[in-house]
């Protein structure tokens, strides 16, 4: 006997202002803490880069720590770090974003700092050049990873045309060739209240929040409005593959994409239902002890084939990739487990779940939305996600289209997904190492 | 059941078998996260078993006496409910999140694995060959490998540290199931452990429910206490693996900790943070990445442990950067032991672990991560109200000293890992 999933509450709405100069402002109360968590989100990501330059959005992330002239390079560090803030920054395909969870009575200084960047980063030569060896050690460090190595070539192979295919971080030697005046054109084109919005989750009253953002940010010009993309992705009339063979990494991979939707596509909700259905909410391998029952992992981990398997449903702004990756075991077949991945999702598209099957999808689905929500950091990420990418205009609004979602919805969901044509395979293949000179 | 209210959270306490409760109501919030501590970490381990302990704790959700292991996993996801288990230094924890009415029907399932394991031998058959996949995966992994060779120069032959809590291959090839249900029977329900509970239900309903599913708790003799001779480094200690066909190389510098019940224990905490815990806030992490562009990420860790956990600085730097980024993670540590950074370290070091404690109330796992500290070392029901004062009143000379004795410029252990140097 399970309870129901209580509903999120109407303080779940946020309470939204659009200020003169374009920035829309969302504020949502949290009273459990007295804490406020500031998130400023931009457009602006992996989708609005060229080749050339790729890697542009998330070298800029950086560079916004870099400092200002009213708060010099360290300043801004140290701010945060005096209030115990939890902060950082990300960028993704589709936005950036800088985040900072506060004491409450530190957050109006948080909004100061973030409305200072919007416009005022020095992004020096001296430091870029400087920051330069930092990311190429971020990347660096993803290389060593044989899941981000096939990732990164499935994707350049899954989208032909549209700049999903050139990831986020870039390439190392577009990384190591970024001149620094193209880094401030970018800038100055994307950083512009009318190409962001600002989420304020906390302890206090919204419409306070919304009046201390205002103040920050209400001086800042509009800016100009960011150019909308023009390389929408053609239509996949087959299979494509790609194999990746390295030395590093002990443990074969099998991914396997499929073109999917938007995240405001009507499809989005079922699809987030097939992925659990498929791969479960929260993993099932290793530590975790939850996902055990999804189909995934019974075909796959519990056959003794793989160690671990995830499925996941992205949400973005234009149509992204429906993905499974599964991690052999030592010396696994790639080709058995591919062809059990594939025989999984036929039945799913193929059969609707049995009314206990679904039930249980359905309540690990309405779940693993409301615990982030239980930490005001992760109910400001959820709200600034579903907004940024178009999922839905609020938590609620969000929870009432994943709580309705039925059995014969993810049955369609993923027969419309799970199509030969737009399917992309990949295989990590561990090769002999050479010997140590 | 007793009641002390202490700020900035009210912490109810109580029995439930052989755990120690403490649960902390939060209004408004939907789900309650769980930690249940079992002392039956590494530390328990008998000599020379390392990974025995990861193996029972993995086995405790493979099944149990009335439910099989496909029963179980599909009664936990019925509620939506996640969970994990993660073996460390000296306990074993389980944790997971549940929504607010599931309490009752969460804490069943977790108690009918951690009290009525099957240990089906199919079941840990499917264990060891996971556990001997992840060993075989982290041979080829930098921070795995890096791990690994820190542990062995840094820990003397036997001791429970010295192996990372995945363990040694030849033991979880060897261990049986007759020595599984016997480290379980010893060390699980012999010991008990301590099990917190925070989210949005009242205390009464919280500690009702645990003493409700953990009521049968078998009667057990509480096995003698284990016993860790001290273990020290007598030199500078040092050594580099090849991961094949790696881009970036894994360095980790370190110490020998000390227990969390040790009275300086704060000050290294403080000691650590004015030092390298925070690429952005402490010394270490300023210079190597912000100052010199050296690595992406720098930061040090001290365990709160009962014995010598490791206190390390990890660090991922290219191949030909190793060297510079050591030296100078190294003279910065030379900066803390002569005493001459400003007072302003110290009071940023201050303020932010003081100020991560308000933070930290934002999340229902944060505040229970607080309670399981307290509750596991006995740091008294009025712990939360005197840890900031105990953070703001360490001085320089306290972090001088502490940084003199723990972590000596001139005997460390270094492991790299990564591409040839």
């Amino acid at each position: 006997m399970t309870a129901e999933i209580a509903p999120p509450r109407l303080s779940d709405a946020p309470v939204t202002r659009t200020l003169g100069n374009g920035l829309v402002l969302h504020a949502v109360e949290a009273r459990h803490a007295p804490v406020v968590s500031v998130w400023v989100w931009y457009q602006v990501g992996g989708r609005n880069e060229v080749p050339g330059t790729t890697g542009m959005s998330h070298f800029l992330e950086h560079m916004l720590f870099k400092g200002t002239p009213a708060h010099p390079k360290g300043d801004l560090d140290r701010l945060l770090a005096r209030y115990g803030a939890v902060w950082n920054a990300f960028t993704s395909e589709d936005v950036t974003c800088y985040f900072e969870t506060v004491p409450r009575e530190r957050y109006p200084t948080a909004l100061e700092l973030e409305a200072d960047r919007m416009h005022h980063a020095l992004i020096s030569p001296e430091e870029t050049e400087a920051e330069r060896t930092v990311i190429v050690s971020e990347r660096e460090g993803y290389e060593n990873d044989p899941s981000f190595l096939l990732g990164e070539e499935l994707q350049a192979v899954a989208f032909s045309r549209h700049p999903y295919g050139q990831g986020v971080i870039g390439s190392k030697e577009e990384i190591l060739l970024m001149p620094r005046d193209a880094l401030y054109e970018h800038y100055r084109r994307f950083y512009a209240p009318s190409n962001a919005y600002v989420v304020l989750v906390g302890d206090d009253d919204a419409r306070s929040m919304l009046d201390h953002a205002e103040a920050a940010f209400a001086r800042l010009e509009a800016g100009a409005p960011a150019s909308p993309l023009r390389a929408p992705e053609p239509a996949q009339h087959g299979e494509r593959r790609v194999v990746v063979r390295r030395a590093g990494g002990a443990v074969p991979l099998v991914q396997v994409a499929f073109k999917s939707v938007s995240a405001s596509d009507p499809l989005t909700p079922a699809l987030q239902g097939v992925a659990v259905a498929l791969g479960g909410s929260s993993g099932g391998s290793r530590e975790a002890a939850s996902g055990r029952s999804s189909r995934l992992y019974r075909a796959l981990v519990g056959a003794g084939l793989a160690t671990e398997v995830e499925a996941s449903a992205g949400l973005n702004k234009d149509p992204y990739l429906f993905q499974v990756e599964a991690t052999l075991r030592p010396g696994g077949d790639h080709r058995a487990v591919e062809a059990r991945i594939l025989e999984e999702l036929d039945r799913l598209a193929g059969e609707e779940m049995s009314e206990e099957e679904f039930a249980r999808v359905r309540k690990q689905l309405l779940a693993a939305n409301a615990f982030p929500s239980d930490t005001v950091t992760g109910r400001a990420f959820r709200l600034g996600q579903l907004l940024s990418t178009g999922a839905a205009p609020s938590i609620g609004d969000w929870y009432a289209r994943l709580s309705d979602v039925t059995s014969a919805e993810v049955r369609r969901a993923a027969a419309a997904t799970f199509e030969e044509l737009s399917r992309t395979v990949g295989w990590f293949v561990p090769v002999p190492s050479e010997p140590a000179a | 059941m007793s009641a002390v209210a202490a700020a900035p959270f009210a912490v109810e306490r109580g029995r439930a078998g052989r755990l120690r409760v403490a649960v902390a109501p939060i209004a408004g919030l939907r789900s309650v996260v769980v930690l249940l501590a079992l002392e039956a970490g590494q530390w328990s381990e008998p000599a020379g078993r390392a990974g025995v302990a990861r193996l029972v704790a993995q086995s405790l959700v493979r099944g149990t006496t009335s439910r099989s292991a496909e029963r179980w996993a599909s009664a936990l996801d019925d509620l939506g409910a996640v969970a994990r288990v993660d073996v460390g230094a000296h306990i074993a924890v389980v944790s997971g999140q549940a929504l607010a009415g599931d309490l009752s029907a969460y804490l069943r399932l977790v108690a009918d694995a951690v009290l009525r394991p099957a240990f089906d031998p199919a079941q840990i058959e499917m264990v060891r060959a996971e556990a001997l996949a992840a060993l075989d995966e982290e041979s080829r992994n930098t921070r795995g490998v890096a791990d690994r060779v820190w542990r062995e120069l840094a820990y003397p032959p036997l001791h429970p540290f010295r192996s990372r809590p995945l363990g040694d291959v030849d033991v979880v090839r060897s261990t049986s199931g007759e020595e599984i249900a016997a480290f379980h029977r010893r060390e699980i329900l012999g010991r008990g452990g301590v099990l917190v509970l925070a989210g949005g239900l009242e205390a009464r309903s919280m500690v009702a429910a645990a003493e409700a599913a953990f009521a049968d708790w078998p009667s057990v003799a509480e096995p003698e206490p284990c016993v860790v001779p001290e273990a020290a480094l007598s030199a500078t200690r040092r050594r580099a693996e090849i991961v094949p066909d790696k881009t970036q190389s894994d360095v980790i510098l370190g110490w020998l900790g000390l227990p969390r019940t040790d009275p300086r224990f704060v000050a290294a905490r403080v000691t650590n943070m004015v030092f390298a815990a925070d690429t952005f806030a402490s010394r270490a992490g300023k210079v190597v990445r912000d100052e010199l562009g050296l690595a992406y990420y720098l930061f040090s860790a001290l365990g709160a442990t009962k014995g010598q956990a490791p206190w390390t600085v990890r660090m991922g730097v290219n191949p030909r950067n190793v060297e510079r980024a050591i030296e100078t993670t190294l003279a910065e540590l030379r900066v803390v032991l002569a005493g001459s950074f400003p007072d302003a370290d110290l009071e940023l070091a201050q303020d932010k672990l003081v100020g991560e404690l308000q933070v930290a109330l934002e999340s229902p796992a944060g505040i229970a991560q607080m309670i399981l500290e307290a509750e596991l070392f006995g740091l008294g029901p009025d712990h939360f109200t005197r840890y900031p004062a105990q953070l703001r009143a360490i001085t320089k000379e306290q972090v001088i000293e502490t940084a003199r004795t723990f972590l000596p410029a001139d005997r460390y252990a270094l492991a790299i890992a990564g591409p040839p140097l």
